[in-house]
């Protein structure tokens, strides 16, 4: 090696290594960026109403308190009853969507991806494209629809409601993960006499249960952040779910921040509690259909 | 496997010359029967919605309910929307605000997965913490960053001010100037850790073989990813980028809860304003024929969509 050539490679390390430093101050920053506003929420939510109003503000409250989350699930007080009434709602609406959602998408997502008959094409078009178009859109109609059929105000209508979104994007998280299933293993099952059905039944769902469960978490959690429709359908307090129900926290004049980021705080730890837990499959439902392995 | 394409979609008919389409049918009946449930949910939920809207779009609508009502006034809704400056002042604002947040959340994405595909100590947990803020309702989000933003007792500008950046809070979302683009930061927070787990998936596929054989030849750590890595990203980045854009475009809960499209409609955009005309004013024909303009661009975006999104898709065929 010449001198020239090691100092080249020399170079070149101290190149790549310039790209890990950045690389690790981005990620830093990065993580800053995400998590502040997330610690800010939960300190907010420590302090009493008198020390959320200083300027400038208490970094760390100088009284730390629970008194707002004690608020909340205290079921003898208004806001508590309330607030449990909510969570019981958005628990009660997002399990009914989910269940609903899948046992419906399960038989269309592996037809789509293992049948070919006419007009299939465009079905799973229609069925894509469905994920493209806002709640609003459909609003107007449905809301005249749930008017109609005497559903605004009820779990119903939002259970209802919600399946738009939460069945095409069930049958195509689905489908992602039947593509993967190999052929042959039914082709194999219907040699040794299986019908195509019992192939589909005792083959294919069993390998497919990280899929269902991926499909429930991601239906799961879309129904229960789901504002819109709820937003719209649900004015009587006790039919409310969290993410319309927390707005009691808040008005224009005086807002309750520490209630409120309380609030905003409790709502998110079941969904992202679930994240965590099942995090492998939550990513692996979400990429499976984008990227070809 | 060399199967002309087109052969694909018929394998599981027995006889495939000649049949003609009822026959077709017939052969697959009971493949109709895995996707019945599905669709005659769909039809209910979507494509009867989707036909009262277009209906709707033709009508001048009273004020109530009260559809009954409703009289026929051909493209006078669709008049009314092209020829209003509101229309197109809103229209610029929906291209700032999908165009500004889909760049970002994908630029900062890329970037973290870059910056994650190496394996280090802490990696799970920091790809983990980064991907709070997309599980995170956004209610949750905008209620958070209203108060960071807040004009008295603000966090952002308490600390910009600590370190002596203003001499004064700023008001960042009550203002025509700044609010749209204080509403983009929210956006780019909730979802660029989408573009990042979409972004990871696909640098698995980027074969290990061809990086380190490009790195034997000499090629620095720019020149493997422009010419080795990135190469291999363009189909998910595809995917991921019109993913971003569509939910972009359809975005709501972020504006109408921070600044409900105002002040003074410097932060409204296609669907706050559509809410808007509907549940606020009631003018149910102006805001159905305005969501099937919106339905007419989107369809446009949707043949790119189902195309890639479908790619590859008849490879697979019949058990």
């Amino acid at each position: 090696m010449t001198a020239m050539e090691m100092s080249a490679g020399a170079a070149k390390r101290r190149g790549a290594g310039g790209w890990r430093w950045s690389g690790r101050i981005f990620l830093l920053l990065l993580l800053g960026f995400t998590v502040m506003p997330m610690i800010w929420m939960f300190i907010t939510s420590l302090k009493t109403g008198f020390a959320a109003m200083q300027y400038p503000p208490q970094w760390w409250p100088a009284e730390p308190t629970l008194e707002n989350y004690w608020r909340l699930i205290d079921p003898s007080g208004n806001v508590g009853r309330d607030f449990i009434q909510y969570f019981w709602n958005s628990i009660w609406v997002s399990t009914l969507t989910t269940i609903l959602a899948v046992v419906v998408a399960v038989p269309a997502a592996y037809a789509f991806s293992r049948f070919r008959f006419p007009g299939r094409n465009f079905l799973f078009f229609a069925v894509l494209l469905r994920n493209m178009f806002p709640a609003v859109v459909f609003l107007v109609p449905l809301f005249i629809l749930m008017k109609a059929l005497g559903l605004v105000n009820t779990h119903g209508s939002l259970i209802l409601t919600y399946l738009t979104f939460g069945l095409p994007l069930a049958i195509w998280l689905l489908k992602g993960f039947y593509d993967n299933i190999p052929v042959q293993l039914e082709q194999a099952a219907r040699i040794d006499g299986a019908t195509r059905f019992q192939a589909f039944l005792l083959i294919v769902m069993p390998l497919s249960t990280p899929g269902i469960i991926a499909t429930s978490i991601y239906s799961f959690i879309g129904a229960w952040n789901e504002y819109i429709y709820a937003y719209t359908f649900l004015t009587r307090h006790d039919q409310m779910t969290l993410p319309v129900g927390i707005q009691r926290f808040f008005s224009e004049n005086a807002t309750d921040w520490p209630g409120l980021m309380a609030a905003t705080f409790m709502m998110s730890i079941p969904v992202v509690v679930l994240f965590l837990v099942l995090q492998r499959y939550f990513v692996r439902a979400l990429t499976e259909g984008a990227v070809k392995h | 496997m060399s199967t002309v394409p087109g052969q694909a979609i018929f394998r599981d008919v027995p006889e495939p010359r000649r049949v003609g389409l009822s026959q077709k049918v017939w052969n697959s009946r009971f493949d109709y029967l895995y996707v019945a449930p599905a669709l005659i949910v769909m039809l209910i939920v979507i494509g009867y919605p989707i036909y009262y809207t277009i209906e709707l779009s033709f009508f001048n609508t009273p004020a109530s309910l009260a559809l009954s009502a409703k009289q026929f006034n051909g493209l006078d809704n669709y008049v009314t929307i092209l020829t209003s400056p509101v229309f197109w002042k809103v229209t610029w604002q929906t291209v700032l605000w999908t165009v500004l947040s889909t760049c970002f959340a994908f630029m900062i994405g890329l970037g973290a997965a870059l910056a994650l595909h190496r394996e280090f100590a802490g990696r799970g947990v920091l790809r983990a913490l980064l991907l709070i803020p997309w599980v995170v309702s956004a209610v949750a989000a905008s209620y958070v960053w209203k108060w960071l933003y807040h004009s008295d007792f603000g966090a952002i500008s308490a600390m910009l001010t600590q370190v002596g950046l203003i001499d004064k809070p700023i008001n960042f979302v009550d203002n025509t100037n700044t609010s749209l683009y204080a509403l983009i930061v929210v956006n780019v927070w909730k979802e660029f850790s989408f573009a990042m787990i979409m972004l990871m998936a696909g640098l698995q596929t980027v074969p290990d073989t061809l990086l380190r054989a490009a790195q034997v030849d000499g090629a620095s750590p720019w020149q493997r990813f422009w010419h080795v890595t990135f190469p291999h990203l363009q189909g998910v980045s595809m995917v991921t980028l019109l993913l971003l854009a569509v939910q972009n475009f359809n975005s709501f809960i972020i504006p109408w809860i921070m600044t409900g499209g105002g002040p003074a409609g410097s932060s409204d955009i296609w669907i706050t304003h559509i809410y808007q005309l509907a549940f606020g004013r009631q003018r149910w024909g102006v805001a159905s024929a305005y969501a099937v303009i919106l339905f007419l661009v989107m369809m446009v975006l949707g043949y790119f969509y189902v195309r890639a999104l479908t790619k590859g898709d008849d490879a697979r065929a019949g058990a």
